[in-house]
């Protein structure tokens, strides 16, 4: 092999007129003029696989689910409301900091600050209402407003002095967790915190835990936010061409530092939630979150809009997990199945994706 | 094809190409071509856009397969340690690969060099060869000692243990020469040497400094084809000259023989008569965009004055400053001095944004790279940058947005299966009509288009040409950057010519003329 390969097409060669490119779908002429109402497919071989693409992981899902439920060993237990009652509960903080992670994800971003931030913010919340007595709601937004806080520096840290994300979140995870564990001592936080907030977090509301309630709201905003905002639109297209996203006026800085700030923002809400949950500020539990979320992100982005990040795909990845974990656990299979099936889940989730994104922009 | 044979007669060329044509669908780019090149010559190959130059270089590299017919034949090359190597290697033309290029000993260095900045010359000089090893190490003191040999040899102003960023640009693309040509034998044996537009990114400066190196390397009796359209450069070099146009050659002539006039008549043959469809503004017209003595990047001291309704072309080559010209009128690349006045007011755009708030639009010369969002749909894409137009009571107004890219896609005749369709489904011309629908519907004050049919098929290219105009008639004023002279005579009204970040020239319609444009853009400042 030589270095000094061949010119390639692409390569700044004074411009001939173009040949006709034989990779381009040939005839513009044969293609309808008419719009048509639904974006037909040409064979329904192609429909057919976009169909199972797009549910592939809700059919999983409910597999899983009905595998257990008959499965002898487990049925008694799973299929009991009590349980699904606590998938849904304890799921919730992982859910939320899960789905403020896809924005910056979207706009090809990592943050790897959530989980950690939702820890910390966990262990603050708790101190304030401990020590200053502070009514819930002051809580909640200063919950809310820390992890704002390291997304802005986050945000910060990226655009202006241009360090890569997944440096830039691993670095600021580890300060947050320093933080956390020198500020409390490595105590948990357990007095003062009101009855209402931890009411809220263990309580059900017509049968179903009241955090879910919560959680409809965090993915209808974020949903929200993606689909039916400028900011998503652009988010969206920084995420599909950065060069093209900055020539059509879009100010990618500005973007990010915002999408950072979102996705602090939510995982300083999951901090709060965790507080509500578990009723007690306890350091070095955020972190662990982290990995799963960004699973469930990618394995979300391989379904119900395959190739991007959606929230119900991020939803439905995080409860198919969930109910695959527990199923196993009750199985009697050791809590290592835990990690085993989240990492697994991440890499093959991120090379799906891959594949996705490959031939969509290749279609 | 009756040029003259100049230089002297060789029993033995380095490279022989015999009947070499290549048809692509439609198109033949090149026809019956046959070209000799002798050992230790430097021989130049030049012509304009579309003579069918790169499809040449593309032959010799095996990148494409020329038409069966035609033959290449490379004379052999000896090793570096002086064993003979490759002996005479013969094939149809339309059997070469990059395998037998190489092993026939022919080396390519292109525009981009394709160093590493950040490596060391000795480690630049390894990757092209292997680093040499003892039991997995890499044996440094063997690699420093090549090296140097190649410094010595090619008289690159470096040591070993430089790393490239710290050599001039000419010494950069001589370590390119040196790591293609460190595996090949020295003098005559030393196959052949195929130089791509190598000046086109190098410091005026720094030109010299190479065209020097490489007289050394053919006085030592190395062979070089070199593609270049700089004519003077060219001349100052090459002992013979072979001119493609329209994928015919047209001549081969020594260079002593020839002068600057005699060549750019060449390479631009005679003027065909296209038909003009562009037509003059009247002066009385409004003044849109003004452009006083801006130096910004490769421009030096640009004046020029775009009315309403008008399309005024802008003819260069590459590395004229076309694309740095719109880009600079976009905000997307800084003014040093000099001023723009857009409808009578100062503009200062730092980012394109306030350029495109203030009535520019941008359409760029690499679709794929800088304007297209190919994963997303044919609707996201005409909205692109423009969605606040749909952000109503917080809402995105999907159903608005719809519409108007439905009608967006009808006006600019995009031929799509739906707005829903992703980009990377439609053809190239269709691409280019979406990236035209998402600025033009807007109707911009100022149209800066950039090779707007580049890879874009025949029928689509008159629709576009079409379009364009139909923008200036509703008041846009239109510039339009290209390389193909013949396109900026069909559309625009009035044609500027850009050399070395200067405008050297101006024709009005119905008075363009293809073949004057090309002799004002070929022609070096010092036959000016």
């Amino acid at each position: 092999m030589s270095t000094e390969s061949p010119p390639r097409s692409g390569d700044h060669v004074p411009a001939q007129p173009a040949p006709p490119d034989p990779t381009l779908p040939p005839s513009e002429n044969e293609q309808s003029f008419v719009v048509a109402p639904r974006s037909a497919s040409r064979s329904g071989g192609a429909f057919a696989m976009r169909i199972v693409e797009q549910y592939a992981l809700a059919v999983l899902f409910v597999a899983v689910v009905v595998f257990f439920s008959v499965l002898p060993k487990t049925s008694a237990i799973y299929i009991q409301p009590d349980n699904w009652r606590n998938i849904l509960a304890s799921q919730t903080v992982l859910a939320i900091i899960a789905l403020g992670s896809i924005v910056p994800l979207v706009c090809g971003q990592f943050d790897l600050s959530v989980g950690s931030v939702a820890g910390l913010t966990s262990v603050l919340t708790a101190m304030a209402y401990s020590k200053l007595h502070l009514p819930v709601i002051v809580g909640v937004l200063i919950g809310i407003a820390i992890g704002a806080v390291v997304g802005l520096i986050n945000g910060l840290v990226v655009t202006i002095f241009g360090v890569n994300a997944l440096i830039t979140t691993l670095g600021s995870a580890s300060v947050v967790i320093g933080v956390e564990s020198w500020i409390t001592g490595g105590s948990s936080i357990v007095q003062g915190i009101p009855t209402s907030l931890t009411d809220f977090g263990t309580g059900t509301w017509f049968g179903v835990p009241r955090l879910v309630f919560l959680l409809a709201l965090v993915a209808a905003a974020v949903w929200y936010l993606l689909g039916h905002t400028p900011f998503g639109r652009y988010l969206q297209a920084l995420g599909t061409n950065a060069e093209a996203a900055q020539l059509v006026g879009i100010r990618i800085p500005s973007l990010v530092r915002r999408s950072f700030l979102v996705s602090g923002s939510f995982a300083g809400l999951a901090g709060v939630v965790l507080l509500a949950h578990s009723g007690s500020g306890s350091p070095g539990v955020g972190n662990a979150f982290t990995l799963t979320a960004l699973a469930a992100a990618f394995l979300g982005a391989t379904s119900i809009q395959p190739g991007r990040f959606n929230v119900v795909g991020t939803l439905l990845a995080i409860y198919f997990l969930a109910a695959a974990i527990t199923g196993l656990t009750f199985l009697g299979v050791l809590s290592f199945i835990n990690d085993l099936f989240t990492g697994a889940a991440l890499v093959f989730a991120v090379a799906i994706s891959a594949l996705l994104r490959r031939r969509k922009a290749t279609a | 094809m009756s040029g003259a044979e100049g230089g002297p007669a060789v029993a033995v060329p380095a490279l022989r190409l015999a009947h070499v044509s290549k048809t692509f669908v439609g198109t033949r780019a090149l026809v019956d071509v046959d070209l000799t090149v002798a050992p230790g010559e430097i021989h130049a190959l030049v012509g304009g856009n579309g003579s069918g130059k790169s499809t040449l270089i593309k032959i010799l590299a095996g990148v494409y397969q020329a038409d069966p017919g035609g033959t290449i034949e490379v004379a052999g090359h000896a090793s570096s340690d002086g064993r003979l190597a490759g002996s005479r290697v013969e094939a149809a033309a339309d059997h070469w690969s990059p395998n037998k290029a190489f092993a026939a000993g022919m080396r390519f260095v292109h525009q981009n060099p394709g160093v590493f900045d950040t490596l060391t010359v000795a480690e630049n000089i390894a990757i092209g060869h292997g680093f040499p090893t003892a039991a997995g190490r890499i044996k440094w003191g063997d690699l420093r000692r090549r090296t140097q040999e190649l410094i010595d040899r090619f008289a690159i102003r470096a040591t070993p243990d430089a790393p490239l960023i710290a050599l001039n640009p000419a010494d950069r693309t001589m370590v390119a020469v040196a790591r293609a040509l460190q595996d090949v034998g020295t003098g005559l044996d030393s196959g052949v040497l195929v130089l791509d537009e190598p000046t086109s990114a190098l410091p005026a400066a720094d030109i010299e400094v190479l065209l020097t190196a490489l007289r050394r390397c053919a006085a030592a009796g190395q062979t070089i084809l070199y593609v270049s359209h700089r004519i003077d450069e060219v001349l100052a070099l090459a002992d013979r000259v072979t001119v493609l146009r329209d994928g015919h050659r047209i001549a081969t002539r020594p260079a002593k023989e020839l002068t600057e006039t005699a060549l750019v008549e060449l390479i631009a043959g005679r003027s065909v008569a296209t038909d003009s469809r562009g037509t003059a503004v009247a002066d009385g017209s409004d003044v849109v965009l003004e452009l006083h003595g801006v130096h910004a990047g490769r421009l030096h001291g640009v004046d020029l004055t775009v009315r309403k309704g008008e399309v005024v072309g802008i003819a260069g080559l590459l590395g004229s400053g076309r694309s740095t010209l719109l880009r600079t009128v976009f905000g997307a690349v800084p003014i040093r001095s000099g001023s723009i006045v857009l409808n009578g007011h100062m503009a200062r755009f730092s980012r394109p944004g306030q350029a495109i708030a203030a009535g520019v639009s941008y359409v760029p010369e690499d679709r794929g790279r800088e304007a297209v969002f190919a994963g997303q749909s044919v609707r996201e894409n005409i909205s692109a940058g423009g969605v606040m137009a749909y952000w109503r009571r917080l809402r995105l107004q999907h159903g608005h947005e719809r519409r108007d890219a439905v009608a967006a896609m009808r006006s600019f005749l995009v031929r799509a299966a739906s707005d829903k369709a992703p980009l990377a489904t439609l053809s190239g011309g269709n691409q280019q009509k979406v990236v035209l629908a998402r600025w033009l519907r807007r109707q911009p004050r100022v149209i800066l288009l950039d090779e707007p049919t580049q890879g874009v098929d025949v029928g689509a290219r008159q629709e576009i040409y079409d379009l364009i105009q139909r923008s200036a008639d509703a008041g846009a004023a239109v510039v339009v950057a290209s390389n193909d002279f013949e396109e900026l005579v069909r559309v625009c009204g009035r044609v500027v010519v850009l050399r070395d970040g200067r405008i050297v020239g101006e024709q009005v319609a119905p008075n363009l003329d293809s073949h004057r444009l090309t002799e004002l853009a070929y022609r070096s400042e010092n036959a000016a």
